[in-house]
């Protein structure tokens, strides 16, 4: 026992001596890591105090001041194609990502959705400083770079540009970045759930909206919003096009257009004075002008204090008002053509912005009818019903069987856009004509998207005495409406229209989740900036 | 005896004071001698005799429906072994019987909604039965028919969207009794959707014209059915989708059966000409028809409900 006992004394002698030992050597090791080092730093610095040939080919400019108009002619990212091979061309664009590795930087410089691979490396035209400097641009600053376009080998699969790289022989720091960035851009294209398995961050929808300008810069946005200027550019064209004629009617106004309620008031010297609800009195009166058939595109202002998925404070309204021969239909048909108009012009000319949407957002493609379905009130009710809803013949739709009715409609016509025509009299603003068939209906239609409503209209009361009757019966007070009642006194026209908010259509035929991805500075009564 | 015998606690004699406000019954528990004798004589009884024969005779029906149901599929499963129609139908003389189409009871409850039939079909390949059988709904009911286009699909030819004729526009859509509504669409087959919460869609264009020409209300002895139902499956999938080889054996086999009676089936003109009719139009195309298919076509096209077809070839 004892012997075995000193034997591991010993043993533990030895054990601790052969620590020691390699103690001593990493030690040793270490010294002459650190020596070595600042050998290297020191010939670095006398290589930088010595000179640097490439001096002239990188760094940050005096601050574009209009100081001067060169020829030199900016190539776009997205024109970076395998035709342009090996031709030496300048480049504006961000600095999308940035990676160091030895002698070489690879740089991804991006110009709205598109993006390109580029390269700086040690050789004849790059220095060691170049390769640094390159390395060391904030990311999302602004460069101009000049250089190769070369073919690669191998398709690039991170970058739009797949068949071409840059290889860069000059580049210049036009607008520098901080170097923290409130959001990364990664973070903010990252699908909802992606990231909670890999433990990558999402952004979280208030702080994408506090920092909108960068939120804006991504791929998913740039899209959403592109696709939002086709549909108003869409619709201006489609209506043109049919002879309608766009007005601007005034946003600051005397008396509540709709109803009264959710009106905001604003001072007018000394008086105060309420911004316009919807166009919708001013459109009439257009009509009543003999405009005939008028649409206008602007802000509408809504004081409800609503914080869901589908409600802002302020959104544009594109809003169409029309005289019609003898059926409002007439107008109806002319509506669902310009929506379906729009929707044929989305699906051919904007493939690639859906599909980038899609990417981070994804959702079934946006399906519809030529012409456009049209069911009556009492057919989406006995719908719901025999899905086993209960609900009255004059009651308005709630927004579960709103959507439920969606579903339904989805599931025979296999459409995402229908109407649904004569709704309950008693759901609807006094203006609107009651049915001459039926007093309990009237001519009223709302039209949707994926379930959800996005227009909502009717054949108005032309008449002043049937409009008169109207209001008594809802008991609003005829003097505040004497200006509406007696623009119909010098003869008007019969005639229907409807309002479309532009956020909604195109939030729902992305079908995205909330409408304060489509409108770009959102307002909603928590949000008032930026 | 494996227990112990324990002496009974109570007296042997206990007097129960029963209450006079009931009424008294004999002690269920007290031995009945006679029963029991009965019982153990005739060893069952004879209730539940009746029960065991009446189980059987239910065993023996249910194996009876199982080998007929194994014959069957053997049947469909081998086409070969299909009933010869060409020859079964000298031996039925079918009568239509006349039956009363009422809607309620062939398309169930109505809830106030328009009863609408959609139908999706590919404008590559028109259903032209469905059109037939259209027509002859609407010369029933009160029908409001409709041509939407699918987004599925564009550059739908003029001629498609106009397929029906023009209709009173000055009804609202509730009062109408039946809605067909007609969808090009990019789908591999016809495709109908009723109503979606009882009813799975149906598949096909000779099932949907099945469906269709029930709603007509005529109704047929079962042979006469399995007639008509053979010769639609022999026309949408031997004539329709087979080779130039299948096809011309089918026309062969149609050829053979008009030379006996002038329509496929019985004395008049039933779904299975309609169908194999409109089969033969689309689908025949380089293929020679013989003379008494030729024949009843002509006859096919004079009747009324094929007028919209025609127009839609030409």
């Amino acid at each position: 026992m004892t012997k075995e006992e000193n034997n591991g004394a010993a043993e533990e002698l030895q054990i601790q001596s052969k620590k020691a030992l390699k103690k001593q050597q990493k030690e040793a090791e270490k010294a002459a890591k650190k020596a070595d080092k600042q050998a290297k730093l020191a010939a670095e610095q006398q290589t930088t105090s010595e000179e640097d040939f490439a001096k002239d080919r990188y760094g940050q400019p005096a601050m574009v001041q209009s100081q001067q108009k060169p020829d030199r002619v900016l190539v776009r990212i997205q024109d970076l194609t395998p035709e342009k091979a090996d031709q030496l061309v300048w480049v504006r664009a961000r600095i999308h990502t940035s990676r160091a590795k030895g002698k070489q930087c690879f740089l991804v410089l991006r110009h709205q959705q598109f993006n390109v691979q580029a390269l700086v490396a040690v050789g004849d035209r790059a220095s060691k400083q170049m390769v640094k400097f390159a390395a060391n641009i904030n990311k999302e600053s602004i460069v101009d770079v000049e250089g190769v376009v070369r073919k690669v080998d191998q398709k690039i699969e991170s970058c739009t540009q797949q068949d071409v790289e840059l290889h860069i022989e000059k580049i210049f720091v036009i607008s520098l970045a901080e170097p923290r960035l409130p959001l990364q851009l990664e973070d903010a294209v990252r699908p909802d759930g992606a990231g909670d398995e890999e433990g990558r961050a999402t952004v979280n929808q208030d702080t994408r909206l506090d920092n909108r300008v960068i939120d804006l810069r991504t791929t998913t946005s740039q899209a959403v919003f592109r696709l939002q200027s086709g549909i108003c550019h869409l619709f201006r064209d489609t209506l043109i096009k049919k002879g309608f004629v766009e007005i601007q009617t005034p946003k600051i106004i005397s008396a509540a257009s709709e109803g009264g309620a959710n009106v905001f008031t604003v001072s007018y010297f000394k008086t105060s004075a309420y911004l316009a609800q919807s166009p919708q009195l001013y459109k009439q009166m257009c009509i009543c002008a003999d405009f005939e058939k008028v649409f206008c595109i602007g802000p509408v202002f809504r004081a409800e204090d609503s914080n869901t998925h589908r409600h802002l404070t302020e959104f544009v309204g594109l809003d169409i008002e029309m005289a019609f021969n003898y059926h409002y239909h007439e107008v109806v048909d002319q509506i669902a053509d310009t929506m379906v108009q729009i929707f044929k012009g989305l699906r051919d000319n904007f493939t690639t912005e859906i599909e980038t949407v899609n990417k981070q957002y994804p959702s079934e493609p946006f399906k519809f009818l030529e012409p456009t379905l049209r069911l009556e009130y009492k057919e989406g009710v006995a719908m719901l019903r025999e899905a086993g809803i209960e609900m009255g013949d004059e009651e308005d739709l709630s927004t579960p069987n709103e959507k439920l009715l969606g579903r339904l409609v989805k599931e025979k016509y296999d459409t995402d856009f229908y109407i649904l025509d004569k709704y309950p009299l008693a759901v609807r603003p006094f203006y609107t004509m009651p049915d001459p068939s039926n007093a309990k209906y009237s001519n009223s239609y709302d039209m949707f998207m994926r379930g959800e409503e996005i227009l909502s209209g009717a054949q108005r009361i032309h008449d002043p005495d049937l409009l008169t009757e109207r209001a008594i019966h809802h008991n609003i007070d005829l003097e505040k409406i004497k200006a509406y009642i007696d623009s119909f006194r010098y003869g008007a026209p019969p005639h229907a229209g409807g309002g479309i908010g532009l956020e909604r259509v195109t939030m729902l035929y992305l079908g995205l989740h909330n409408v304060r991805q489509t409108s770009m500075f959102p307002r909603d009564p928590k949000r008032l900036t930026p | 005896m494996p227990m112990y015998q324990v002496k009974p606690i109570g007296g042997r004699e206990i007097r129960v004071d029963l209450p006079t406000c009931m009424y008294r019954l004999p002690n269920i528990h007290r031995d009945d001698g006679d029963r029991d004798h009965a019982f153990q004589d005739a060893e069952v009884d004879p209730a539940v005799k009746a029960l065991e024969a009446r189980q059987d005779e239910i065993m023996r029906r249910l194996y009876d429906l199982k080998a007929a149901v194994e014959g069957l599929s053997k049947t469909i499963t081998t086409p070969d072994a299909d009933i010869d129609v060409a020859h079964l139908s000298e031996v039925v003389d079918s009568k239509p019987l006349a039956g009363t189409a009422d809607l309620d009871t062939l398309l169930g409850k109505n809830y106030g909604a328009l009863r609408d039939i959609v139908i999706n079909a590919n404008p590559s390949h028109p259903p032209l039965s469905l059109l037939v059988l259209h027509c002859l709904l609407r010369k029933r009911f009160h029908v409001l028919s409709t041509v939407h286009v699918h987004s599925s699909v564009s550059n739908v030819p003029p001629h498609l969207l106009a397929c029906f004729e023009e209709q009173d526009k000055n009804q609202s859509r509730h009062d109408f009794q039946l809605g067909f509504t007609l969808i090009w669409k990019d789908v591999p087959t016809p495709q109908m959707k009723f109503s979606i919460q009882n009813m799975c869609p149906i598949e096909g264009e000779g099932n949907i014209a099945r469906f269709l020409f029930a709603l007509l209300g005529q109704q047929q002895d079962p042979i006469t059915a399995t007639l008509v139902d053979s010769w639609i499956d022999m026309a949408i999938f031997q004539l329709g989708q087979g080779s130039s080889k299948e096809k011309v054996a089918v026309l062969r086999t149609i050829n053979a059966a008009l030379g006996r009676s002038p329509w496929l089936v019985g004395a008049n003109r039933s779904l299975a000409d309609i169908v194999t009719c409109c089969v033969v139009l689309q689908a025949a195309g380089p293929v020679a028809i013989p003379a008494n298919v030729q024949k009843w076509m002509k006859s096919c096209e004079n009747l009324p409900e094929f007028n919209g077809v025609y127009k839609l070839l030409q």
